[in-house]
């Protein structure tokens, strides 16, 4: 055949927090490097030279504290702030390689290469990794193939290889690269899937790949079946270039240190809620269902384990902050117990649906509801004039003890004017 | 990164409308004029004295396009022993160099001979307060 339809190229940046951090400080270019998630609670990024220590994605911090003070390992806390603006320049300038491009998470991105011939692939994918690198400073691999599984396959060789690039269309090593790949690293397999495969001897990607198709069906699910197909080259999953917008939004934290008051995680609670009620405005969403949830550490669980979580649904969908935390806070207290040492609050907004216009209800006139929609859109923009939180309500608290430890944050804010980089003139 | 100025041409609201409302296009964006290229383009701030020579000062925001590749004169950010640093950038019979900021070359840093250092952006504009 001599067009392909189907030729999608995964665009991944290489340990991207970590290539963040070391944009604007090149003494960290060549040295182990880590970021801890938040609270330094685990590790969620490593540089190569890290990787080469041992150091596993996930790890608790305290388990690899030796390994880190043995051998000068530079650590970070999260700056998600930076991460988020590199990320948002990564893709701008990514979009200007295809019109059709999904953006999969904050480092990764899926490209319709349909129009590239096949003999040029490679090219644009030097290409797409050299303006990258140059424009943003982060440096990324390739896997381009027929289908989003294979391409997400071809990337993981990639990342082992010294081009950092790998292009499985029309390619005889095609088999040679899946055999390398285990069936545990394949996009889609998940642990349940992992084990029936091992029990069946199918060990890597070329295994599943020449799996009969009855027995995958007989044996798994329509999901098990789509990623045996697209491994074959037959696509299943399609590009999705128009983000679907959020049925349900979460936003939790651990504490920096344990939380015992009721007044604490009030506060706590009320400002989790205004981040995400902020959230689903901006989507023009309103919600159905409050979630709370509290819990105290887990490696504690033989003294004093205690978690719960309550739901409301509301009478009346809404997206109103002074609402909503109304509920969120009625919701937490009667979970709450004296006597506990609390380490993480969250809240979920389920049943999230598109508000369209104002509606008007029974209940409209009583509760002023546009007023209140007019607050809200006060509010809003005030906060992205002037910075997140510049106003808020009262539950939500002012001095948030409980805020997150970030002791080893770089405190570098590509997008906060307070907070740019310097460079030295000597 | 938005800076907007507002541009007023009518200030009252009361009596004879001001005949100029018809040719207000939008208010002025910085931004546009003076960043080129958005993804590749940083704010950066100045630390120290060495350019004071071609007029960038202590405290200054640069405006940094990471994009470009340098001409002779241009004002780079170099990372220099580990360090980002804001340098000159001179080409000299087919061999560049390092400056710092005058253009009477003292302090000289031939490319050629460290190909270790590595431009990591050209400065494009300096903002400095008065």
């Amino acid at each position: 055949m001599l067009y392909n339809k189907n030729k999608i190229a995964l665009v991944d940046c290489n340990s991207f927090y970590v290539s963040c951090e070391r944009l604007f400080n090149p003494s960290i270019a060549k040295k182990p490097v880590i970021v801890l998630s938040s609270n330094d609670g685990c590790v969620i990024s490593r540089s190569t030279e890290a990787k080469i220590l041992g150091i596993k994605m996930g790890e608790p911090y305290f388990k690899v504290k030796k390994i880190v003070k043995e051998n000068d390992v530079r650590t970070f806390s999260t700056n998600f702030s930076l991460y988020g603006d590199i990320s948002r320049r990564v893709m701008k300038t990514l979009k200007q390689f295809s019109p059709q491009m999904e953006i999969y998470s904050i480092d990764e991105a899926f490209l319709d290469l349909s129009s590239i011939k096949d003999e040029d692939l490679l090219e644009h994918a030097y290409n797409i990794r050299e303006t990258i690198l140059k424009w943003t400073g982060i440096p990324t691999s390739i896997g381009i193939a027929k289908t989003k599984t294979l391409s997400k396959t071809a990337n993981y060789i990639a990342k082992k290889e010294k081009s950092g690039i790998i292009n499985l269309v029309n390619s005889k090593q095609i088999d040679e690269i899946l055999s390398r790949v285990k069936i545990n690293d394949v996009w889609g397999v998940g642990r349940q899937l992992t084990k029936l495969y091992i029990k069946n001897g199918i060990n890597t990607a070329y295994d599943l790949k020449n799996v009969h198709n009855g027995w995958i069906k007989k044996n798994t699910n329509v999901f098990g079946s789509r990623t045996a197909m697209e491994l074959k080259g037959i696509s299943c999953v399609s590009l999705e270039p128009h983000q679907e917008k959020r049925k349900s939004c979460c936003v939790s934290r651990s504490f920096g240190k344990k939380v015992k008051k009721l007044e604490e995680l009030n506060e706590a609670v009320a400002t989790h809620c205004l981040n995400a009620a902020e959230k689903i405005r901006l989507d023009n969403q309103t919600v159905k269902r409050i979630t709370v949830f509290i819990r105290t550490s887990p490696f504690q669980k033989d003294k004093n384990y205690y978690a719960n979580s309550k739901d409301i649904d509301l009478a009346i969908r809404t997206n109103d902050s002074i609402e909503l935390v109304k509920q969120a806070l009625f919701a937490l207290k009667k979970i709450y117990k004296q006597g506990y040492q609390y380490q993480k609050t969250g809240i979920i907004f389920s049943g999230l649906k598109d508000s369209g216009n104002f509606n008007e209800n029974l209940f409209s006139k009583i509760n002023n509801e546009e007023k209140r929609i007019r607050l809200m859109k006060a509010i809003d923009n005030t906060n992205m004039k002037y910075g997140r939180n510049s106003l808020s309500i009262a539950q939500a608290g002012y001095k948030k003890n409980w805020n997150a430890k970030r002791q080893h944050s770089s405190k570098i804010d590509t997008s906060c004017f307070n907070l740019l980089p310097a460079v030295r003139a000597l | 990164m938005k800076l907007l100025l507002p541009f007023h041409l009518n200030k009252v609201g009361s009596g004879f409308p001001s005949p100029a409302t018809d040719y207000v296009e939008d208010d002025i964006d910085l931004n546009i004029h003076l960043i080129k290229n958005i993804p590749s383009t940083f704010l950066i701030r100045v630390q120290g004295k060495s350019m004071n020579g071609v007029g960038i000062h202590d405290g200054d925001l640069l405006i940094v396009d990471k994009s470009l590749n340098p001409k002779s004169f241009s004002t780079v950010i170099v990372n220099i022993n580990e360090e980002l640093v804001i340098k000159t950038f001179v080409k000299e019979n087919n061999q560049s160099f390092l400056t710092s900021g005058s253009k009477e070359i003292e302090d000289k840093i031939n490319l050629t001979e460290n190909p270790e250092i590595l431009i990591w952006g050209i400065v494009t504009y300096v903002i400095h307060a008065l």
